[in-house]
Protein backbone atom coordinates (compact mmCIF):
# COMPACT_ATOMS: atom_id res chain seq x y z
CA UNK A 1 0.00 0.00 0.00
CA UNK A 2 1.50 3.28 -0.73
CA UNK A 3 1.82 6.02 1.59
CA UNK A 4 0.73 8.44 -1.23
CA UNK A 5 -3.36 8.28 -2.52
CA UNK A 6 -2.67 9.80 -5.92
CA UNK A 7 0.70 10.44 -7.31
CA UNK A 8 1.09 12.50 -10.46
CA UNK A 9 4.30 12.25 -12.01
CA UNK A 10 5.86 14.73 -15.18
CA UNK A 11 2.13 14.08 -16.63
CA UNK A 12 1.91 15.89 -20.21
CA UNK A 13 -1.19 15.29 -22.35
CA UNK A 14 -1.24 16.76 -26.08
CA UNK A 15 -4.95 16.63 -28.17
CA UNK A 16 -3.81 16.41 -31.70
CA UNK A 17 -6.31 18.65 -33.73
CA UNK A 18 -7.99 16.45 -36.60
CA UNK A 19 -7.02 17.56 -40.47
CA UNK A 20 -4.86 20.09 -38.94
CA UNK A 21 -0.96 19.81 -37.97
CA UNK A 22 -1.60 21.79 -34.68
CA UNK A 23 -2.10 20.15 -31.82
CA UNK A 24 -3.64 21.40 -27.65
CA UNK A 25 -1.25 20.96 -24.66
CA UNK A 26 -3.91 20.57 -22.70
CA UNK A 27 -1.69 19.29 -19.25
CA UNK A 28 2.38 19.88 -19.36
CA UNK A 29 4.92 18.56 -16.98
CA UNK A 30 2.45 18.40 -13.91
CA UNK A 31 3.65 17.39 -10.76
CA UNK A 32 1.26 16.92 -7.79
CA UNK A 33 0.69 14.63 -4.87
CA UNK A 34 -2.37 13.83 -2.57
CA UNK A 35 -2.05 12.30 0.37
CA UNK A 36 -4.48 9.78 2.18
CA UNK A 37 -7.19 11.85 4.02
CA UNK A 38 -6.96 15.17 2.73
CA UNK A 39 -9.12 17.42 0.48
CA UNK A 40 -7.25 18.35 -2.66
CA UNK A 41 -8.53 21.28 -4.77
CA UNK A 42 -7.53 22.00 -7.66
CA UNK A 43 -8.05 24.82 -9.62
CA UNK A 44 -8.39 27.13 -12.40
CA UNK A 45 -9.79 28.98 -15.32
CA UNK A 46 -11.77 27.00 -18.20
CA UNK A 47 -9.28 24.68 -19.81
CA UNK A 48 -6.64 25.14 -17.87
CA UNK A 49 -6.08 21.48 -17.34
CA UNK A 50 -8.32 20.32 -15.00
CA UNK A 51 -10.86 17.92 -16.22
CA UNK A 52 -7.99 16.28 -18.09
CA UNK A 53 -5.89 15.87 -15.60
CA UNK A 54 -8.83 14.09 -13.43
CA UNK A 55 -9.85 12.43 -16.27
CA UNK A 56 -6.15 10.80 -16.76
CA UNK A 57 -5.98 9.56 -13.21
CA UNK A 58 -9.32 7.77 -13.68
CA UNK A 59 -8.39 5.96 -16.83
CA UNK A 60 -10.20 7.69 -19.10
CA UNK A 61 -8.05 9.48 -21.22
CA UNK A 62 -4.44 8.32 -21.50
CA UNK A 63 -1.34 10.49 -21.02
CA UNK A 64 0.48 11.52 -23.52
CA UNK A 65 3.60 11.63 -21.11
CA UNK A 66 4.27 11.08 -17.37
CA UNK A 67 2.28 8.61 -15.04
CA UNK A 68 -0.49 9.05 -12.75
CA UNK A 69 -0.94 6.32 -9.77
CA UNK A 70 -4.10 6.04 -7.30
CA UNK A 71 -2.64 4.74 -4.04
CA UNK A 72 0.39 3.06 -5.38
CA UNK A 73 -1.26 1.49 -8.90
CA UNK A 74 -0.97 2.98 -12.13
CA UNK A 75 -3.89 4.77 -13.43
CA UNK A 76 -4.13 2.68 -16.63
CA UNK A 77 -5.04 -0.50 -14.52
CA UNK A 78 -8.61 -1.14 -14.59
CA UNK A 79 -7.97 -2.55 -10.71
CA UNK A 80 -6.81 0.66 -9.14
CA UNK A 81 -10.23 1.98 -9.65
CA UNK A 82 -11.51 -0.47 -6.99
CA UNK A 83 -11.45 1.77 -4.36
CA UNK A 84 -12.30 5.07 -6.38
CA UNK A 85 -15.23 7.16 -7.15
CA UNK A 86 -16.16 9.29 -9.16
CA UNK A 87 -18.70 12.15 -9.75
CA UNK A 88 -18.56 14.19 -13.10
CA UNK A 89 -19.36 17.75 -14.01
CA UNK A 90 -23.07 17.93 -14.51
CA UNK A 91 -23.63 14.28 -14.69
CA UNK A 92 -27.01 12.83 -15.65
CA UNK A 93 -27.89 9.24 -14.76
CA UNK A 94 -30.24 6.89 -16.89
CA UNK A 95 -33.55 9.56 -16.32
CA UNK A 96 -35.62 6.39 -16.26
CA UNK A 97 -34.04 4.90 -13.65
CA UNK A 98 -35.18 5.55 -9.74
CA UNK A 99 -32.70 6.56 -7.78
CA UNK A 100 -32.80 3.25 -5.72
CA UNK A 101 -32.23 1.23 -8.48
CA UNK A 102 -29.39 3.62 -9.69
CA UNK A 103 -27.42 2.90 -6.69
CA UNK A 104 -28.07 -0.98 -7.38
CA UNK A 105 -27.11 -0.70 -10.50
CA UNK A 106 -23.66 1.21 -9.66
CA UNK A 107 -23.04 -1.70 -6.72
CA UNK A 108 -23.48 -4.27 -9.05
CA UNK A 109 -20.73 -2.85 -11.34
CA UNK A 110 -18.77 -2.63 -8.58
CA UNK A 111 -18.93 -6.09 -7.21
CA UNK A 112 -21.75 -5.82 -4.81
CA UNK A 113 -24.87 -8.12 -4.25
CA UNK A 114 -27.53 -9.15 -2.22
CA UNK A 115 -28.46 -8.00 1.71
CA UNK A 116 -24.58 -6.11 1.24
CA UNK A 117 -26.31 -4.22 -1.70
CA UNK A 118 -29.57 -3.44 -0.42
CA UNK A 119 -28.02 -2.01 3.02
CA UNK A 120 -25.49 0.21 1.59
CA UNK A 121 -27.91 1.40 -0.96
CA UNK A 122 -30.04 2.61 2.36
CA UNK A 123 -27.20 3.39 4.01
CA UNK A 124 -26.20 6.09 1.18
CA UNK A 125 -29.63 7.07 0.75
CA UNK A 126 -29.82 8.38 4.10
CA UNK A 127 -26.65 9.92 3.91
CA UNK A 128 -27.63 12.00 0.85
CA UNK A 129 -30.81 12.72 2.27
CA UNK A 130 -32.75 11.14 -0.27
CA UNK A 131 -34.85 8.61 1.40
CA UNK A 132 -38.06 10.10 0.38
CA UNK A 133 -37.14 10.09 -2.98
CA UNK A 134 -35.62 6.86 -3.95
CA UNK A 135 -38.35 5.33 -5.81
CA UNK A 136 -39.04 8.81 -7.71
CA UNK A 137 -37.23 8.21 -11.91
CA UNK A 138 -34.17 10.70 -11.93
CA UNK A 139 -35.92 12.51 -14.62
CA UNK A 140 -38.05 14.27 -11.87
CA UNK A 141 -34.64 14.79 -9.44
CA UNK A 142 -33.85 18.73 -9.29
CA UNK A 143 -30.04 19.46 -10.09
CA UNK A 144 -29.14 19.68 -6.88
CA UNK A 145 -31.20 15.97 -5.94
CA UNK A 146 -29.19 14.40 -9.19
CA UNK A 147 -25.46 15.76 -7.73
CA UNK A 148 -26.55 13.97 -4.18
CA UNK A 149 -27.44 11.04 -5.93
CA UNK A 150 -24.02 11.28 -8.21
CA UNK A 151 -22.24 11.45 -5.03
CA UNK A 152 -23.75 8.51 -3.63
CA UNK A 153 -22.89 6.58 -6.79
CA UNK A 154 -19.44 7.77 -6.11
CA UNK A 155 -19.43 6.39 -3.09
CA UNK A 156 -21.36 2.96 -3.47
CA UNK A 157 -18.56 0.83 -2.77
CA UNK A 158 -16.71 2.23 0.01
CA UNK A 159 -14.16 4.03 -1.51
CA UNK A 160 -10.26 5.33 -0.48
CA UNK A 161 -10.36 8.19 -2.98
CA UNK A 162 -13.07 10.46 -4.57
CA UNK A 163 -12.87 12.72 -7.68
CA UNK A 164 -15.61 15.23 -7.82
CA UNK A 165 -15.27 17.40 -11.17
CA UNK A 166 -17.04 20.51 -10.39
CA UNK A 167 -19.22 18.83 -7.81
CA UNK A 168 -21.03 22.00 -7.27
CA UNK A 169 -21.28 23.53 -10.88
CA UNK A 170 -25.54 24.85 -11.42
CA UNK A 171 -26.03 23.92 -7.81
CA UNK A 172 -27.90 26.52 -5.73
CA UNK A 173 -26.36 27.96 -2.43
CA UNK A 174 -28.36 25.40 -0.24
CA UNK A 175 -28.07 22.75 -2.66
CA UNK A 176 -24.11 23.77 -2.88
CA UNK A 177 -24.31 23.83 1.32
CA UNK A 178 -25.10 20.43 1.43
CA UNK A 179 -22.72 18.93 -0.76
CA UNK A 180 -19.91 21.18 0.97
CA UNK A 181 -21.39 19.25 4.29
CA UNK A 182 -21.15 15.66 2.85
CA UNK A 183 -17.42 16.60 1.16
CA UNK A 184 -16.62 17.67 5.18
CA UNK A 185 -18.13 14.59 6.26
CA UNK A 186 -16.07 12.28 4.00
CA UNK A 187 -12.72 13.95 5.06
CA UNK A 188 -13.73 13.00 8.89
CA UNK A 189 -14.33 9.65 7.59
CA UNK A 190 -10.80 9.71 6.58
CA UNK A 191 -11.65 9.43 2.83
CA UNK A 192 -9.17 11.41 0.08
CA UNK A 193 -11.35 13.62 -1.94
CA UNK A 194 -9.65 15.50 -5.08
CA UNK A 195 -11.79 18.15 -6.79
CA UNK A 196 -11.79 20.94 -9.22
CA UNK A 197 -14.21 23.64 -8.73
CA UNK A 198 -14.68 27.22 -9.62
CA UNK A 199 -16.50 28.42 -6.36
CA UNK A 200 -13.13 29.58 -4.45
CA UNK A 201 -15.07 30.28 -1.14
CA UNK A 202 -16.31 26.59 -0.75
CA UNK A 203 -12.33 25.69 -1.97
CA UNK A 204 -10.63 27.85 0.62
CA UNK A 205 -13.35 26.09 3.24
CA UNK A 206 -12.93 22.73 2.66
CA UNK A 207 -9.50 22.14 0.96
CA UNK A 208 -6.73 21.38 2.75
CA UNK A 209 -4.23 21.64 -0.04
CA UNK A 210 -4.84 23.28 -3.76
CA UNK A 211 -2.97 23.17 -6.89
CA UNK A 212 -3.89 26.24 -9.67
CA UNK A 213 -3.91 25.42 -12.83
CA UNK A 214 -3.03 27.75 -15.97
CA UNK A 215 -2.99 26.70 -19.62
CA UNK A 216 -2.27 23.39 -18.32
CA UNK A 217 1.07 24.09 -16.26
CA UNK A 218 0.74 24.38 -12.39
CA UNK A 219 1.33 27.50 -11.27
CA UNK A 220 0.90 27.38 -7.59
CA UNK A 221 0.20 24.35 -5.02
CA UNK A 222 0.49 24.29 -1.10
CA UNK A 223 -1.52 24.53 1.91
CA UNK A 224 -4.28 26.74 1.71
CA UNK A 225 -3.67 28.42 4.68
CA UNK A 226 -0.40 29.04 3.80
CA UNK A 227 -1.06 30.40 0.33
CA UNK A 228 -3.46 32.50 1.89
CA UNK A 229 -0.93 34.36 4.16
CA UNK A 230 -0.14 37.19 3.83
CA UNK A 231 3.08 37.02 5.34
CA UNK A 232 3.75 40.78 7.14
CA UNK A 233 0.45 40.96 8.19
CA UNK A 234 -1.65 40.16 11.56
CA UNK A 235 -5.24 40.66 11.74
CA UNK A 236 -7.02 40.80 15.35
CA UNK A 237 -10.56 40.07 15.91
CA UNK A 238 -11.38 41.63 19.03
CA UNK A 239 -14.99 41.52 20.57
CA UNK A 240 -17.09 44.24 22.81
CA UNK A 241 -13.86 46.47 22.10
CA UNK A 242 -14.75 49.97 23.31
CA UNK A 243 -13.18 53.55 21.72
CA UNK A 244 -11.27 54.09 24.92
CA UNK A 245 -9.19 50.54 23.91
CA UNK A 246 -9.08 51.29 20.37
CA UNK A 247 -7.74 54.57 20.80
CA UNK A 248 -4.63 53.17 23.16
CA UNK A 249 -4.20 50.64 20.36
CA UNK A 250 -3.43 53.60 18.22
CA UNK A 251 -1.76 55.71 19.98
CA UNK A 252 0.77 52.26 21.33
CA UNK A 253 1.41 51.84 17.39
CA UNK A 254 2.03 55.38 16.46
CA UNK A 255 5.42 55.15 17.99
CA UNK A 256 6.38 51.84 16.47
CA UNK A 257 7.67 50.53 12.64
CA UNK A 258 3.83 49.50 12.44
CA UNK A 259 1.10 50.59 10.42
CA UNK A 260 -2.42 50.27 11.05
CA UNK A 261 -3.63 49.30 7.45
CA UNK A 262 -7.37 48.57 7.99
CA UNK A 263 -10.11 48.95 10.87
CA UNK A 264 -13.18 47.60 9.78
CA UNK A 265 -16.19 45.20 11.12
CA UNK A 266 -16.29 41.75 10.48
CA UNK A 267 -18.70 40.50 8.26
CA UNK A 268 -20.80 37.66 7.38
CA UNK A 269 -20.49 36.41 4.21
CA UNK A 270 -23.31 36.53 1.21
CA UNK A 271 -23.92 32.69 1.46
CA UNK A 272 -24.62 32.60 4.80
CA UNK A 273 -26.95 35.84 4.71
CA UNK A 274 -28.98 34.26 1.87
CA UNK A 275 -29.13 30.82 3.36
CA UNK A 276 -30.25 32.23 7.17
CA UNK A 277 -33.34 34.57 5.01
CA UNK A 278 -34.60 31.48 3.40
CA UNK A 279 -34.22 29.38 6.46
CA UNK A 280 -31.40 27.13 5.12
CA UNK A 281 -29.28 25.56 7.42
CA UNK A 282 -27.18 27.20 9.77
CA UNK A 283 -23.95 28.24 9.19
CA UNK A 284 -21.11 26.13 11.53
CA UNK B 1 -16.80 -5.88 0.53
CA UNK B 2 -17.51 -6.39 -3.08
CA UNK B 3 -17.56 -9.75 -3.84
CA UNK B 4 -16.23 -9.94 -7.61
CA UNK B 5 -12.66 -9.01 -8.46
CA UNK B 6 -12.17 -5.83 -10.05
CA UNK B 7 -10.51 -5.91 -13.77
CA UNK B 8 -11.57 -10.09 -14.11
CA UNK B 9 -14.16 -10.93 -16.20
CA UNK B 10 -17.71 -10.71 -13.80
CA UNK B 11 -21.09 -12.04 -15.55
CA UNK B 12 -22.69 -9.63 -12.69
CA UNK B 13 -21.17 -6.73 -14.41
CA UNK B 14 -22.26 -7.73 -17.39
CA UNK B 15 -25.48 -8.43 -16.44
CA UNK B 16 -25.98 -5.12 -14.80
CA UNK B 17 -24.93 -3.47 -17.98
CA UNK B 18 -27.01 -5.83 -20.09
CA UNK B 19 -30.44 -4.96 -17.93
CA UNK B 20 -29.80 -1.19 -18.12
CA UNK B 21 -29.46 -1.17 -21.65
CA UNK B 22 -32.53 -3.47 -22.35
CA UNK B 23 -34.62 -1.28 -19.87
CA UNK B 24 -33.50 2.23 -21.96
CA UNK B 25 -34.30 0.17 -25.32
CA UNK B 26 -37.70 -0.93 -24.64
CA UNK B 27 -38.35 2.66 -23.32
CA UNK B 28 -37.37 4.39 -26.51
CA UNK B 29 -40.76 4.97 -29.15
CA UNK B 30 -38.35 4.37 -32.32
CA UNK B 31 -38.56 0.39 -30.76
CA UNK B 32 -42.62 0.59 -30.65
CA UNK B 33 -43.22 2.09 -33.92
CA UNK B 34 -40.73 -0.34 -35.38
CA UNK B 35 -42.48 -3.03 -33.74
CA UNK B 36 -46.32 -1.63 -34.75
CA UNK B 37 -44.89 -1.13 -38.35
CA UNK B 38 -43.89 -4.61 -37.86
CA UNK B 39 -47.21 -5.87 -36.97
CA UNK B 40 -49.05 -3.78 -38.95
CA UNK B 41 -46.85 -5.17 -42.04
CA UNK B 42 -47.38 -8.76 -40.65
CA UNK B 43 -50.89 -8.55 -39.83
CA UNK B 44 -51.87 -7.02 -42.91
CA UNK B 45 -50.81 -10.08 -45.27
CA UNK B 46 -53.68 -12.38 -44.30
CA UNK B 47 -55.45 -9.47 -46.24
CA UNK B 48 -53.19 -9.76 -49.15
CA UNK B 49 -53.14 -13.54 -48.61
CA UNK B 50 -57.14 -13.61 -49.63
CA UNK B 51 -56.54 -11.73 -52.79
CA UNK B 52 -54.57 -14.32 -53.94
CA UNK B 53 -56.49 -17.33 -52.72
CA UNK B 54 -54.29 -20.27 -54.53
CA UNK B 55 -51.09 -19.58 -52.61
CA UNK B 56 -52.30 -17.45 -49.91
CA UNK B 57 -49.68 -19.33 -47.22
CA UNK B 58 -47.07 -18.30 -49.31
CA UNK B 59 -47.81 -14.90 -49.55
CA UNK B 60 -48.42 -14.70 -45.94
CA UNK B 61 -45.39 -16.44 -44.92
CA UNK B 62 -43.16 -14.52 -47.60
CA UNK B 63 -44.60 -10.78 -46.19
CA UNK B 64 -44.19 -11.96 -42.61
CA UNK B 65 -40.90 -13.05 -42.62
CA UNK B 66 -39.21 -10.50 -44.99
CA UNK B 67 -41.20 -7.99 -42.96
CA UNK B 68 -39.41 -9.46 -39.61
CA UNK B 69 -36.05 -9.62 -41.06
CA UNK B 70 -36.05 -5.81 -41.94
CA UNK B 71 -37.38 -4.46 -39.02
CA UNK B 72 -35.42 -6.85 -37.09
CA UNK B 73 -32.34 -5.29 -38.59
CA UNK B 74 -33.42 -2.07 -38.64
CA UNK B 75 -34.01 -2.42 -34.93
CA UNK B 76 -30.67 -3.74 -34.58
CA UNK B 77 -28.48 -1.02 -36.56
CA UNK B 78 -31.39 2.40 -34.68
CA UNK B 79 -30.67 0.75 -31.48
CA UNK B 80 -27.25 0.09 -31.55
CA UNK B 81 -26.51 3.41 -33.16
CA UNK B 82 -27.11 5.17 -30.35
CA UNK B 83 -25.91 3.33 -27.04
CA UNK B 84 -22.47 4.57 -26.82
CA UNK B 85 -22.83 8.52 -28.66
CA UNK B 86 -25.16 8.54 -25.60
CA UNK B 87 -23.85 7.38 -22.99
CA UNK B 88 -20.79 9.84 -23.77
CA UNK B 89 -23.63 12.80 -24.34
CA UNK B 90 -25.05 12.38 -20.94
CA UNK B 91 -21.35 11.65 -19.28
CA UNK B 92 -22.47 8.32 -18.00
CA UNK B 93 -20.08 6.46 -19.34
CA UNK B 94 -17.49 8.23 -17.24
CA UNK B 95 -19.26 6.82 -14.27
CA UNK B 96 -19.38 3.51 -15.17
CA UNK B 97 -15.71 3.64 -16.92
CA UNK B 98 -14.67 5.35 -13.66
CA UNK B 99 -16.15 2.28 -11.62
CA UNK B 100 -13.33 -1.17 -11.46
CA UNK B 101 -15.35 -1.79 -15.07
CA UNK B 102 -13.17 -3.17 -17.97
CA UNK B 103 -14.27 -1.83 -21.43
CA UNK B 104 -14.83 -5.30 -23.14
CA UNK B 105 -17.32 -5.80 -21.18
CA UNK B 106 -19.32 -2.83 -20.74
CA UNK B 107 -19.40 -3.40 -24.62
CA UNK B 108 -20.24 -6.78 -23.96
CA UNK B 109 -22.92 -5.63 -21.68
CA UNK B 110 -24.41 -3.22 -24.57
CA UNK B 111 -24.53 -5.67 -27.03
CA UNK B 112 -26.34 -8.26 -24.70
CA UNK B 113 -28.50 -5.86 -23.81
CA UNK B 114 -29.48 -5.33 -27.70
CA UNK B 115 -29.77 -8.68 -28.30
CA UNK B 116 -32.24 -9.10 -25.49
CA UNK B 117 -34.31 -6.50 -26.93
CA UNK B 118 -33.59 -8.16 -30.41
CA UNK B 119 -35.06 -11.45 -29.02
CA UNK B 120 -37.43 -10.19 -27.37
CA UNK B 121 -38.80 -8.25 -31.11
CA UNK B 122 -38.63 -11.09 -32.47
CA UNK B 123 -40.57 -13.24 -30.18
CA UNK B 124 -43.37 -10.67 -30.44
CA UNK B 125 -43.11 -10.98 -34.11
CA UNK B 126 -42.94 -14.71 -34.13
CA UNK B 127 -45.93 -14.96 -31.98
CA UNK B 128 -48.31 -13.03 -34.31
CA UNK B 129 -47.15 -14.44 -37.22
CA UNK B 130 -47.67 -17.54 -36.40
CA UNK B 131 -51.03 -17.20 -34.79
CA UNK B 132 -52.02 -15.72 -37.56
CA UNK B 133 -51.12 -18.59 -39.69
CA UNK B 134 -53.16 -21.13 -37.69
CA UNK B 135 -56.14 -19.04 -37.24
CA UNK B 136 -55.76 -19.36 -41.23
CA UNK B 137 -55.24 -22.89 -41.28
CA UNK B 138 -58.02 -23.17 -39.51
CA UNK B 139 -60.16 -20.95 -41.54
CA UNK B 140 -58.89 -22.95 -44.97
CA UNK B 141 -59.17 -26.53 -43.50
CA UNK B 142 -62.88 -25.35 -42.31
CA UNK B 143 -63.87 -24.16 -45.63
CA UNK B 144 -62.24 -26.84 -47.29
CA UNK B 145 -64.33 -29.77 -44.91
CA UNK B 146 -67.23 -27.83 -45.90
CA UNK B 147 -66.83 -27.90 -49.62
CA UNK B 148 -65.69 -31.36 -49.46
CA UNK B 149 -68.99 -32.72 -48.27
CA UNK B 150 -69.62 -36.03 -49.20
CA UNK B 151 -65.80 -36.81 -50.73
CA UNK B 152 -64.58 -39.92 -49.51
CA UNK B 153 -62.79 -39.60 -45.76
CA UNK B 154 -59.74 -40.69 -47.22
CA UNK B 155 -59.75 -38.20 -50.16
CA UNK B 156 -60.75 -35.61 -47.65
CA UNK B 157 -57.76 -36.03 -45.13
CA UNK B 158 -55.25 -35.89 -47.92
CA UNK B 159 -56.51 -32.53 -48.55
CA UNK B 160 -56.58 -31.58 -45.33
CA UNK B 161 -52.89 -33.09 -44.74
CA UNK B 162 -51.44 -30.96 -47.94
CA UNK B 163 -53.14 -28.04 -46.60
CA UNK B 164 -51.54 -28.05 -43.10
CA UNK B 165 -48.52 -29.05 -44.28
CA UNK B 166 -48.10 -25.73 -46.65
CA UNK B 167 -49.48 -23.72 -43.35
CA UNK B 168 -47.04 -24.63 -40.68
CA UNK B 169 -44.03 -26.55 -41.36
CA UNK B 170 -40.69 -26.95 -39.05
CA UNK B 171 -38.21 -24.91 -41.67
CA UNK B 172 -40.08 -21.95 -40.54
CA UNK B 173 -37.97 -22.14 -36.95
CA UNK B 174 -34.43 -22.21 -38.02
CA UNK B 175 -35.62 -19.71 -40.86
CA UNK B 176 -36.60 -17.43 -38.01
CA UNK B 177 -33.44 -18.20 -35.78
CA UNK B 178 -31.30 -16.79 -38.99
CA UNK B 179 -33.24 -13.75 -39.07
CA UNK B 180 -32.12 -13.31 -35.31
CA UNK B 181 -28.64 -14.15 -36.04
CA UNK B 182 -28.65 -11.97 -39.02
CA UNK B 183 -30.01 -8.97 -37.02
CA UNK B 184 -27.32 -9.74 -33.82
CA UNK B 185 -24.40 -9.22 -36.72
CA UNK B 186 -25.65 -6.49 -37.51
CA UNK B 187 -25.85 -5.08 -34.38
CA UNK B 188 -22.14 -6.06 -33.29
CA UNK B 189 -21.31 -4.49 -36.53
CA UNK B 190 -22.94 -0.93 -35.57
CA UNK B 191 -21.38 -1.41 -32.20
CA UNK B 192 -17.72 -1.09 -33.79
CA UNK B 193 -19.23 1.85 -36.54
CA UNK B 194 -20.59 3.58 -32.98
CA UNK B 195 -16.86 3.43 -31.42
CA UNK B 196 -15.21 5.81 -33.93
CA UNK B 197 -18.42 7.20 -35.61
CA UNK B 198 -18.93 11.22 -34.95
CA UNK B 199 -22.48 10.46 -34.45
CA UNK B 200 -25.60 8.48 -34.43
CA UNK B 201 -26.96 9.48 -37.76
CA UNK B 202 -23.19 8.86 -39.50
CA UNK B 203 -23.01 5.74 -37.95
CA UNK B 204 -27.31 4.41 -38.97
CA UNK B 205 -26.19 5.57 -42.52
CA UNK B 206 -22.83 3.74 -42.94
CA UNK B 207 -24.95 0.59 -41.44
CA UNK B 208 -27.71 1.28 -44.53
CA UNK B 209 -24.45 0.91 -46.94
CA UNK B 210 -23.20 -1.98 -45.62
CA UNK B 211 -26.72 -3.49 -45.27
CA UNK B 212 -27.17 -2.99 -49.33
CA UNK B 213 -23.58 -3.79 -49.93
CA UNK B 214 -24.10 -7.33 -47.65
CA UNK B 215 -27.17 -8.23 -49.28
CA UNK B 216 -26.19 -7.46 -52.66
CA UNK B 217 -22.32 -8.17 -52.95
CA UNK B 218 -22.70 -11.69 -53.76
CA UNK B 219 -24.84 -11.32 -56.65
CA UNK B 220 -22.50 -8.33 -58.27
CA UNK B 221 -19.66 -10.46 -57.50
CA UNK B 222 -21.07 -13.08 -59.92
CA UNK B 223 -22.20 -10.88 -62.36
CA UNK B 224 -18.38 -9.24 -62.29
CA UNK B 225 -16.28 -12.59 -62.36
CA UNK B 226 -18.67 -13.53 -65.25
CA UNK B 227 -19.07 -10.16 -67.77
CA UNK B 228 -14.94 -9.71 -66.66
CA UNK B 229 -13.06 -12.47 -66.01
CA UNK B 230 -11.66 -13.73 -62.56
CA UNK B 231 -8.28 -12.15 -62.92
CA UNK B 232 -6.47 -11.79 -59.59
CA UNK B 233 -6.75 -8.81 -58.55
CA UNK B 234 -10.61 -8.90 -59.05
CA UNK B 235 -10.23 -11.54 -56.99
CA UNK B 236 -8.32 -10.29 -54.39
CA UNK B 237 -10.84 -7.16 -54.16
CA UNK B 238 -13.71 -9.13 -54.21
CA UNK B 239 -12.63 -11.36 -51.29
CA UNK B 240 -11.64 -8.65 -49.83
CA UNK B 241 -15.16 -7.10 -49.59
CA UNK B 242 -17.02 -10.27 -48.95
CA UNK B 243 -14.63 -10.58 -45.90
CA UNK B 244 -14.99 -6.90 -44.32
CA UNK B 245 -18.98 -6.77 -45.60
CA UNK B 246 -20.79 -10.43 -44.66
CA UNK B 247 -23.02 -12.09 -47.18
CA UNK B 248 -26.45 -10.97 -45.75
CA UNK B 249 -27.64 -12.84 -48.37
CA UNK B 250 -26.85 -16.35 -47.01
CA UNK B 251 -29.18 -15.41 -43.66
CA UNK B 252 -32.26 -15.08 -46.34
CA UNK B 253 -33.37 -18.73 -46.44
CA UNK B 254 -37.13 -16.98 -46.46
CA UNK B 255 -37.29 -17.95 -50.58
CA UNK B 256 -36.56 -21.96 -49.58
CA UNK B 257 -39.17 -21.84 -46.92
CA UNK B 258 -42.08 -20.12 -48.26
CA UNK B 259 -41.29 -23.18 -51.86
CA UNK B 260 -41.25 -25.45 -48.56
CA UNK B 261 -37.79 -26.68 -49.51
CA UNK B 262 -36.60 -28.39 -46.05
CA UNK B 263 -33.27 -26.71 -45.04
CA UNK B 264 -30.51 -28.78 -44.32
CA UNK B 265 -29.07 -29.04 -40.68
CA UNK B 266 -25.43 -28.57 -42.14
CA UNK B 267 -27.29 -25.55 -43.87
CA UNK B 268 -28.40 -24.44 -40.99
CA UNK B 269 -25.44 -24.90 -38.46
CA UNK B 270 -22.90 -23.57 -40.84
CA UNK B 271 -25.02 -20.21 -41.52
CA UNK B 272 -25.62 -19.62 -37.75
CA UNK B 273 -22.00 -20.29 -37.03
CA UNK B 274 -20.97 -17.73 -39.22
CA UNK B 275 -23.15 -15.04 -37.71
CA UNK B 276 -21.61 -15.94 -34.51
CA UNK B 277 -18.32 -15.86 -35.96
CA UNK B 278 -19.09 -12.45 -37.63
CA UNK B 279 -20.39 -11.20 -34.50
CA UNK B 280 -17.56 -12.01 -31.92
CA UNK B 281 -15.11 -10.54 -35.13
CA UNK B 282 -16.99 -7.37 -35.17
CA UNK B 283 -17.50 -7.26 -31.33
CA UNK B 284 -13.32 -7.65 -31.11
CA UNK B 285 -12.93 -4.71 -33.71
CA UNK B 286 -15.21 -2.97 -31.43
CA UNK B 287 -12.97 -3.36 -28.58
CA UNK B 288 -9.81 -2.83 -30.74
CA UNK B 289 -11.08 0.58 -31.57
CA UNK B 290 -12.65 1.28 -28.06
CA UNK B 291 -10.01 0.17 -25.47
CA UNK B 292 -7.48 3.30 -25.96
CA UNK B 293 -10.24 5.62 -26.63
CA UNK B 294 -10.22 9.09 -25.25
CA UNK B 295 -13.16 9.48 -23.27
Amino acid sequence: MSDVAVAVNDLTKVFPIPFRRSKVVAVRGLNLEVAPGQVYGLLGPNGSGKSTTLKIILGLVSPSAGTTRIFGRDSREVGSREGVGFLPENPYFYKYLTGEETLFFYGKLCGLRGAALRARTRELLTLVRLEAAKDRPLGGYSKGMLQRIGLAQALVQEPKLVVLDEPTAGVDPEGSREIRDLILDLKRRGITVLLSSHLLAHVQEICDRVGILAHGVLVREGRVDELLAIENQTELVLENVNPEVLAQIRRLLENTATRLVEERQPQTTLESLFLAATNGPPSP
Amino acid sequence: MPESKPGRFSLTRIAALAGITFTGLVRLKAFYFLLLFAFLVIGSSVFMAELTFQQEFQILKDVSLGAMSIFTSLLAIVATAQLIPRDLEDRTIYTILAKPVPRYEYLIGKLTGVLLLLALSILAMSALFLGLLFVREQIVVSATLRSSAGLPAAEVEQAVRTLKASAFNANLLPGIVLIYFKAALLAALTLFVSTFASSNIFTIVVMVFAYLIGHLQATARAYWLQEHGAGWLAHALLGFVALVFPDLQLFNLVDDIVAGTAIPLALFARTAVLGCVYTSVYLFFAWVAFHGKEL
